[in-house]
């Protein structure tokens, strides 16, 4: 099924997202080692700021959400809230083996199974914890992924349908302005 | 002014409340009982001049809750009372009045271990999940979670 052209609006906002994309970082329990590695991609060594990467504060700016960390249950809703409270479109990277399915704290009594199992990820970062190149690799593995959605007019090209759910054709998107 | 208390000053002081022994350099160590914690903690403050509450320790001793309450002073000597409180019935008395950080301690040891402080002004949760199921002691020995029991946090979703 065709995907309508999009409009010379959503064609800069596209552009823009690409250009400068804007991170938020959320620590869900982490021992703080990826968090650390965080800062020091943002000092002058790496300086992520030279391609555009912005680490804000707030969620509602933001449009990537780094989770570092396994889930604890009590932060569990809290990082549910903040997922919610960032605008479409939204990608997630979860950090180190925490983030893909607990680390060390695997089956703890405390914590979630991992970042998933909250929030849908769309790429993980190996390392334990990994260094600031790899989580500028990371980054840019998700600019490729919202380059491609762009392409594509929206997420659901990439989405698994659930058996019997339809006819398996892309669904066409929901022009959000 | 500032020398670190002796075995002998300290046995002398706190002879009403317990034998003390020496548990390392510097480390005197008083094994008392829960009813008389808060007389041996004030005798502590006035005359061996103990006037920081390090932390207040805690283990599970199968049969027996342990807590140890580390003080010390500008001696820098640290004082250990210990004493134990049964475990079907934990209850020892507060000292949240006397030394207010000892609050935030209490509640958790109240959290994780099911100790009742009595007195004590406002034993809330502060570590566990707000909708952490009532009696259940992470930090015991006997503890093991539940597969069936929910703990809290959120339910999986299929996303």
């Amino acid at each position: 099924m065709a995907v309508p052209a999009p409009t010379l609006s959503e064609r800069l906002m596209n552009w823009a997202r690409l250009k400068s994309p804007w991170i938020t970082v959320f620590n869900s329990g982490a021992c703080n080692a990826c968090d650390i590695e965080i800062i020091a991609c943002l000092i002058p060594r790496f300086d992520v700021e030279r391609f555009g990467i912005l680490a804000k504060g707030s969620p509602r700016h933001a449009d990537i959400l780094i989770v570092t960390g396994p889930v604890t249950l009590k932060q569990a809703s809290r990082l549910r809230r903040v997922w919610e409270q960032i605008p479409e479109p939204k990608y997630v990277i979860a950090m180190g083996a925490c983030g893909a399915d607990g680390g060390v704290f695997h089956g703890l009594y405390h914590v979630m199974k991992s970042v998933e199992s909250v929030i849908p990820v769309d790429v993980f970062v190996a390392g334990c914890p990994p260094r600031p190149d790899e989580i500028i690799n990371g980054v840019v593995a998700c600019l490729n992924l919202m380059a491609e959605d762009a392409k594509h007019g929206g997420r659901a090209w990439s989405r698994k349908i659930p058996a019997g759910a339809g006819s398996g054709e892309v669904v066409p998107r929901e022009v959000v302005l | 002014m500032n020398e670190p208390l002796t075995l002998n000053f300290v046995t002398e002081t706190m002879k009403d409340f317990g034998t003390a022994e020496q548990a390392g350099r510097g480390r005197i160590r008083i094994v008392t009982t829960s009813g008389r914690i808060r007389d041996a903690v004030s005798a502590c403050w006035s005359k061996l001049r103990c006037d920081h509450l390090i932390t207040i320790s805690s283990a599970d001793t199968s049969t027996t809750i342990e807590l140890i309450y580390h003080l010390t002073g500008p001696h820098r000597t640290v004082i250990s009372l210990s004493i134990q409180v049964p475990k079907e019935r934990p209850e020892a008395p507060t000292l949240s009045d006397l030394l207010p950080p000892a609050g935030i301690l209490e509640r958790q040891i109240h959290d994780l271990f099911g100790v009742v402080f009595t007195g004590h002004p406002g034993l809330k949760r502060i570590i566990l999940n707000e909708d952490w199921p009532e009696n259940e002691f992470p930090l015991r020995k006997d503890w093991k979670p539940d597969p069936d029991t929910f703990y809290g946090g959120l339910k999986e979703e299929g996303l």
